[in-house]
């Protein structure tokens, strides 16, 4: 008997058994219900991202009166001074946004636990208050959001046993056996024909339900490369499962002890390892309650302040020595208030220390998740998955860099050109505008 | 002969070594679970205790500021870990830890653990509520799915039916042995956890795991009779394998996820640019306590100044800027009630139709109880929030009074109170929810997993009386 034979035979056990055809139903309708999720999320964000633009562009518009009407600041407010660079750039709306992507359609990730849009000001930080996660059900994001990886992740398997669980066991059980073996000469390569058959089905409705996920948000113009990388991810997966699958299969003699070995093996796979690593790490480093960034953005920053002159012009000049030939550096009744303002230099460098720290401690713990993979192979594909769909830790981390960095940018041209005695005018606000928006130099 | 039939089933599970090394498994990782979760539940707690001496030790350090600097320096509140949290954390990993108390703004709390680190489990850690909810059911269809179909197939049930069993004593003793197997690893669970925690242990405490095991042992019971039914109706045992397990897929993977994703469809949570855009509208119609212009300030300024009898600020003898910030505070906080009100309403709806959802998944049911009863759910976290709240109203009420009525004049903001008074501001204190007083939100839970038992026991009825026995 050849593969195809093999293959057809499965495929009419396989339309009889309505159980089966059930199941794979409901996956398909599971999947399809998780690219939604991820389409629905893709497109909330980037309504969200179009309504903070708008509102970036009305504050800017704000500002601008001030300039064409000869105006200081707002009304009622005489302290404020937008042709002072300092009060200029406290008035140019920057915001920064953690664009989607399009593959965020197979995967939500953590994209749920992080802010994506944040207003950058020269006193910000990667760790401010608005850079946490979207309003929403706090049991919603602990039962998390079922999209198409979750699909793929834990029912897949799940389906796959469904669909291989009575494979040999039931011949073995009703004494068929030896006559197949007569019939095909190999049990490995009947049972392995057999799993092929599934395995192609499942490959084709799941590379199918991608196109479809593909068709949702703007996978094919902007990021079929990544779905390429991902339906390999996907492949993988499968191969994975299926080679566990045709070992317990392959030794195994009925249907209830093999379905009990597989099924076994995806609760350890699934749940007790994975669990068991983030209960261990959550012991070696518990969830950090940000102390030293408190300090930071208090006491320490107070000490700062409370600091002589002449520390703080040298703390300065280490930073930017350029300041020590500006037109300030000359004029003594500028230079204080100059310093005054660019104090704020010193703070972010402190704040940038702590958020070092933190990070650390995170990658500490991102690090023992990711030596575990090797033990742990469900956690591995999700993370694998997620950088896929940029909705990883990491990609939040690098967003949270381009956040620093913007803020450094802000905090350069404003203490220059506070020390240069800069006038500020429409243009160099426009100029301003255009320059501090974009992190890269 | 109920009893008999159990105690000869008990017999049989004991003799079966496959069943004797699955349970030696469970309860290796049910002793894990509960230590390793006391583990990190005290080294968690010794890292808040740390932190909130260190915070209080800072701000009982002020020597002198002005009132209203202090308000701004603020305070920070963490959200602590109970004991009961290890047996199920609820929602502790996704929520934050971290709350900013300060002036003029409500702040919402931040830095969740999820937060810190890449995905691990989506499941969440190794606490006793995976095992109990996700994998002793299962173990439980394992052992139920045959009981039933064994009988028939070994025409043990003729025998059984000839010696006077009735088909309905059979199938319930069937269904009260598997689910006692349930409830011994649960009285496992509660027994090590007592022991570990034996100093700890109060009334409250008892009162929520007698809850907890209740909750439990029902969910237990209409798997275990629910199985059994599909013992005794199908022929075949493997379909009605496959069938349990295909309910416990759509049960505890599908609905849980699908259902929270829908409720928060119907009942809609703001965006937080909305939500912030929304409160910052209303903010700005009352008082600016910076601001000179503003209307309301005037009307409170002529009223202090007719109420102390003077004809300026500067007569006054109070600080008028502190009484202007408390007004303003308090505008404020109609504000905070208005919107974060809304939020609380929202999700006290999406709350109350998720907890329907039990009436087609009692999984929901026993998740809602076991969070609830161990107070990890959303409602005990809300409560939290409300509480820190009241703490800052009140913290901020003793700093803008201090700043009216403590000595200095208006506008003199240079003036500043000592160290004695900052010492005397209370510190926050978070009181631990009894019971009682949140019962009646988990009455839809309890009600609809007792729905469920007398379904099962209408099933098993009917189950029995279908019996094939020849």
């Amino acid at each position: 008997m050849s593969s195809l034979d093999i293959f057809l035979y499965e495929w009419k056990h396989f339309v009889r058994n309505p159980f089966k055809v059930v199941a794979l139903l409901l996956f398909v309708l599971a999947a399809i219900y998780g690219l939604h999720n991820g389409a629905n999320l893709y497109h909330k964000q980037k309504d969200e991202i179009v309504e903070v633009k708008a509102k970036e562009v009305e504050e800017s518009q704000k500002t601008l009166t001030y300039y064409e009407e000869g105006k200081k600041g707002p009304e009622g407010r005489p302290w404020i001074d937008v042709s002072n660079p300092f009060w200029a750039i406290r008035y140019t709306p920057i915001y920064h946004f953690k664009e989607p992507s399009p593959i965020m359609v197979y995967s939500i990730g953590q994209a749920e636990q992080y802010g994506f849009y944040k207003r950058v000001t020269f006193r910000s930080s990667p760790y401010d208050a608005d850079m946490a996660e979207e309003i929403a059900n706090p049991e919603r994001l602990q039962s998390g959001t079922l999209d198409f990886i979750f699909v793929v992740l834990f029912l897949l398997p799940l389906l796959l046993l469904i669909l291989l669980y009575n494979l040999k066991g039931a011949e073995t059980e009703y004494g068929f056996l030896p006559l197949i073996e007569v019939q095909v000469g190999s049990k490995n390569h009947w049972l392995l024909s057999r799993i092929a058959f599934y395995l192609v089905l499942l490959l084709s409705v799941n590379v199918l339900l991608m196109l479809y996920g593909a068709s949702l948000t703007a996978v094919f113009a902007n990021a079929s490369q990544d779905l390429g990388i991902m339906i390999f991810y996907v492949v993988l997966y499968f191969l994975f499962w299926s080679v566990i699958y045709f070992f317990i299969l392959q030794r195994g003699k009925s249907i209830i002890g093999n379905t009990l070995m597989m099924m076994s093996a995806w609760v350890i796979l699934a749940f007790i390892i994975p669990a068991m690593v983030y209960q261990w790490i959550s012991i070696k480093h518990p969830a950090n309650l940000m102390t030293d960034l408190i300090d930071s953005t208090r006491d320490e920053r107070q000490k700062i302040y409370d600091q002589e002159d002449s520390l703080i012009q040298d703390q300065l000049i280490v930073l930017f020595p350029e300041i020590v030939s500006s037109v300030v550096s000359n004029d003594e009744a500028k230079k204080n208030i100059a310093m005054n303002r660019s104090v704020s230099a010193l703070a972010n460098e402190l704040m940038k220390r702590s958020v070092v720290a933190i990070e650390a401690k995170n990658q500490e713990k991102n690090k023992l998740v990711s030596n575990s993979y090797w033990y742990n192979p469900i956690s591995y594909f999700h993370n694998q998955l997620n950088s896929i769909a940029q909705t990883h830790y990491n990609d939040y981390q690098e967003y949270r860099n381009e956040v620093q960095s913007l803020v450094d940018k802000q905090i350069r041209t404003m203490v220059l050109d506070i020390w240069n005695d800069i006038e500020v005018d429409k243009a160099k606000f426009l100029q301003y505008r255009k320059a501090l928006a974009s992190y890269e130099n | 002969m109920i009893w008999s039939i159990i105690k000869n089933e008990w017999q049989f599970l004991i003799r079966t070594r496959v069943l004797l090394g699955l349970s030696a498994g469970f309860f290796v990782l049910l002793i894990l679970s509960v230590f390793l979760g006391n583990q990190q539940i005290k080294h968690q707690t010794q890292i808040y205790q740390d932190a909130k001496e260190h915070l209080r030790q800072q701000w009982e350090s002020i020597d002198a500021m002005n009132p209203h600097g202090a308000a701004h320096y603020g305070t920070y509140v963490f959200k602590p870990s109970s004991l009961l949290n290890n047996l199920d954390e609820g929602i502790h990993s996704v929520t934050g830890n971290v709350l900013k108390v300060e002036g003029h703004v409500q702040n919402e709390i931040a830095h969740s653990e999820a937060s810190q680190m890449q995905t691990v489990s989506k499941f969440g850690k190794l606490k006793s509520s995976l095992i109990l909810q996700y994998l002793v059911p299962l173990l439980l269809i394992f052992l139920a799915f045959h009981s039933i179909s064994s009988e028939k197939e070994s025409g043990r049930l003729k025998v059984l039916v000839l010696q006077g069993a009735k088909p309905l004593h059979l199938v319930l003793a069937k269904t009260i042995s598997v689910c006692l197997y349930g409830i011994l690893l649960l009285v496992f669970v509660i027994g090590i956890y007592s022991m570990v925690n034996f100093q700890s242990i109060s009334t409250e405490v008892i009162t929520r795991t007698s809850l907890f095991f209740i909750s439990y042992a029902t969910y237990y019971f209409i798997i275990s009779g629910l199985t059994v039914f599909f013992s005794a109706r199908w022929q075949n045992p493997t379909v009605a394998l496959t069938s349990m397990l295909g309910i416990w897929i759509i049960w505890t993977i599908f609905l849980p996820s699908i259902l929270m994703t829908a409720v928060e469809k119907w009942h809609q949570l703001p965006s937080r640019n909305e939500f912030k855009a929304a409160m910052k509208e209303d903010r700005s119609q009352g008082l600016d306590g910076h601001n000179p212009a503003d209307e309301r300030r005037k009307t409170l300024e002529e009223q202090t100044l007719k109420e102390y009898g003077v004809d300026s600020l500067s007569q006054l003898p109070i600080n008028f800027d502190g009484i202007l910030m408390q007004a303003d505070e308090e505008y404020g906080n109609k504000v905070w009630d208005k919107h974060f009100g809304h939020l609380h309403t929202v999700l006290g709806q999406q709350k109350q139709s998720y907890q329907l959802g039990g009436l087609i998944n009692p999984f929901i049911s026993l998740q809602n109880a076991s969070k609830g009863f161990m107070g990890s759910d959303n409602l005990h976290h809300q409560e939290f929030l409300v509480q820190v709240e009241t703490y800052r109203r009140s913290f901020i009420k003793t700093l803008n009074d201090k700043h009216a009525f403590g000595g200095s004049k208006t506008g003199d903001w240079g003036w500043t109170a000592d160290n004695a008074f900052f010492k005397s501001v209370p510190d926050f204190k978070y009181k631990q929810l009894a019971l009682f007083s949140v019962f009646s939100n988990y009455r839809t839970d309890v009600i609809v997993l007792f729905l469920w038992l007398m379904m099962v026991c209408l099933l098993l009825m009917l189950g029995a009386r279908k019996l094939q026995i020849v």
